[in-house]
């Protein structure tokens, strides 16, 4: 299925939904819509990938991307990965570098 | 036996994981581990086709083979770039460290050889042949063969 990305930047906190299938002729896309959410400075940055059914190390790359270009100080959150997904983050040790959610839950986002 | 022979570019990725998953869905495996099949080959069709022939500089196919024999699902990748031993590059160390920090070279091998119950390379002919191996009834301790 054709990988798509959309996002908004609300309060501060940049959402981008990712949809499809993420593998390296897709990654590019996936990179350009986080240089364009990093343009506007967000405090926060939330990736909903509930409707990505597939994720090749490529899209690993781009959540490596994401969090150097955010730096440090800007907190990097991964909601709803389906399980065969969260197995590719885990057991590359991924995990640790951004936080899984199962759900989002902006009231709590916010407030974190 | 089931092939299909797909040009070498990015674009073809789509094709080769579909032809896996139905090959796969055919064997009767499970959606956890077609997953973890297709995930395998896309690593390394990926790598064929950017380090074997776009940064080579070369035009060429992808032939993927799909056989059941013994019990056992075997899709091999064959390709025609210059000689490339997934083996010879070194496994990623740093998994712990955070992700600013991390050495990416080399995942993509690490998780194709994670994911499947047997990963192998030979170079024959002139080609690169990338051989992945799924029992059909998983029987040891390996992640591959967990639910």
């Amino acid at each position: 299925m054709a990988f798509t990305v959309t996002s908004e930047t609300k309060d501060g906190i940049a959402i981008l939904t990712l949809e499809g299938e993420l593998d390296a002729a897709a990654a590019n896309d996936f990179r350009a819509a986080v240089e364009e959410a990093a343009d506007g400075d967000p405090r926060r940055m939330v990736l909903i990938i509930q409707a990505l059914t597939f994720m090749a190390s490529a899209g690993l790359r781009v959540l490596v991307f994401t969090k150097q270009k955010m730096g440090s100080g800007v907190d990097l959150y991964v909601v709803g990965a389906h399980d065969a997904v969260l197995e590719t983050i885990t057991m590359t040790g991924f995990h640790h570098s951004v936080i899984m959610l199962d759900e989002y839950d902006a009231a709590e986002i916010e407030s974190m | 036996m089931a092939s299909l022979t797909v040009s070498g570019a990015l674009t073809s990725l789509d094709e080769i994981r579909a032809f896996v998953n139905e090959q796969a869905t055919k064997a009767g495996l499970d959606e956890r581990r077609t997953y973890r099949l297709s995930l395998a080959v896309d690593e390394i069709a990926t790598n064929i086709i950017n380090y074997g022939y776009v940064s080579a500089g070369m035009d060429g196919d992808v032939r993927i083979v799909a056989t059941e024999d013994n019990g056992d699902l075997v899709i091999v990748l064959e390709d025609s770039s210059p000689p490339f031993d997934p083996f010879s590059h070194a496994r990623p160390e740093d998994l712990d460290a955070p992700l600013e920090e991390r050495d990416i070279g080399g995942l993509g091998i690490f998780l194709a050889s994670q994911n499947v119950d047997e990963f192998r390379y030979e170079h024959v002919g002139g080609s690169n042949r990338n051989i992945f191996v799924m029992h059909k009834q998983p029987s040891d301790g390996s992640l591959a063969s967990q639910p």
